[in-house]
């Protein structure tokens, strides 16, 4: 699909682009993430990032023969995704492409949010569920927290963004740059806001999400109250630091 | 606070002090920390036992007896001790996950190195004739 790119447009090339994978005991659905990607974006490099798996994670994926970072503790997805983009900096790739392990994410999708961010110039393509109004079945609370926060975005940047909770992304090398020098990142609204304040272009490209099938979510009931709350101090945190950068400068 | 109190206080205080140097003795404190309790002791310690400097820090905060007066200094200095502890461990926190990734990025390259390693090893030397 990225070749189709080169033929089009003269200006695009074809990118070096890795694919990143944070898995925390994800053992019954990382095989077929990692197939299907595979099969679908074969001039793509994977990595899985082993966030402390304690179940057959690591195993599932060294029989796959694919490379795996394994994290000696689990430190969470933010911490994972860091990782999976320093990796991705010291290898000089391009292009970095997020998709959850749990099988949600189509990873048929990837080459087309690689190829929205190429062709829109962008520096961040979010793989949305709601941006063309398609039905995603997400809890209620979820869908609550998720109107809050992409009308937060607005009110902060004046950028609706529809999907701020999406883990599926494909960003450039520069913007990896700016995220793996951020100390607490859980790579959702609280990212998307600062690289927004910083001038970056963020786009959002529709994709198909389905409710996971295996495995259990990162989300807890605890974290019903925890997340939004913890969402939105980061997120405030953020932009007053930026504005605050900028009065200094 | 009647003479006994004082005492009391005082000797509960110098407990402290020695609980304190035997722990940085034992390499179970640093001395940073140390000096933060010690001060505290000391500053507890003084001001129970001159009067006329309890006095003066009672009506300094608006208290009217130096019991109160103590128990709010004593809250304010443990509300500030918790910040400081709770900035530690999330200074601690962010050097662990610095770590943790470090060492999987090495851990890689490492493996990268052995693959080639042995591959370099198995394939017959062609250049040398």
């Amino acid at each position: 699909m990225v070749q189709d790119l080169e033929t089009k447009d003269d200006r695009i090339t074809t990118p070096r682009v890795l694919v990143v994978i944070p898995a925390f005991n994800e053992e019954k659905s990382i095989a077929d993430v990692l197939l299907r990607l595979r099969a679908a974006a074969p001039d793509f490099d994977r990595i899985v990032v082993n966030d402390g798996s304690r179940d057959r994670t690591a195993q599932v994926v060294q029989e796959l023969g694919e490379k795996q970072l394994r994290l000696a503790a689990n430190l969470g997805y933010g911490a994972a995704l860091q990782v999976g983009m320093k990796y991705a900096l010291q290898q000089n790739y391009e292009v970095v492409v997020c998709l959850d392990a749990d099988g949600q994410h189509q990873p048929e999708d990837a080459p087309a949010l690689v190829q929205a961010l190429l062709a829109k110039d962008a520096d961040m393509v979010i793989g949305s569920r709601y941006c063309d109004g398609r039905p995603y079945d997400a809890p209620l609370d979820r869908r609550i927290g998720q109107l809050f926060f992409s009308h937060l975005t607005r009110l902060l940047v004046g950028q609706r963004i529809y999907d701020t909770s999406s883990g599926f992304k494909a960003l450039r090398s520069a913007t990896c740059e700016i995220l793996i020098h951020m100390t607490f990142m859980d790579f959702h609204i609280e990212t998307i806001v600062r690289l927004i304040m910083l001038g970056k272009k963020i786009i959002e490209h529709p994709v198909i999400v389905y409710q996971r099938t295996a495995g259990y979510s990162m989300h807890s009931f605890a974290s019903i109250f925890a997340y939004p709350l913890k969402t939105l101090v980061l997120t405030l945190v953020t932009a007053f630091d930026l504005v605050l950068t900028r009065r200094r400068q | 606070m009647s003479i006994q109190g004082v005492i009391l206080i005082d000797l509960m205080g110098l407990g402290f002090l020695f609980l304190i140097l035997n722990l940085v003795r034992n390499h179970n404190l640093v001395i940073g920390h140390a000096l933060i309790w010690m001060i505290a002791v000391i500053g507890m310690m003084v001001l129970v036992t001159f009067t006329p400097l309890r006095d003066f820090v009672t009506k300094a905060v608006g208290a009217i007896y130096p019991a109160s007066a103590l128990s709010l200094l004593a809250f304010v200095f443990i509300f500030i001790v918790l910040i400081y502890f709770s900035v530690q461990l999330s200074v601690m926190s962010s050097r662990q996950v610095e770590l943790i990734q470090a060492i999987a990025l090495l851990e890689l390259k490492l493996q990268g190195k052995e693959t080639l390693t042995v591959e370099t090893a198995q394939v017959p030397d062609s250049s040398v004739k």
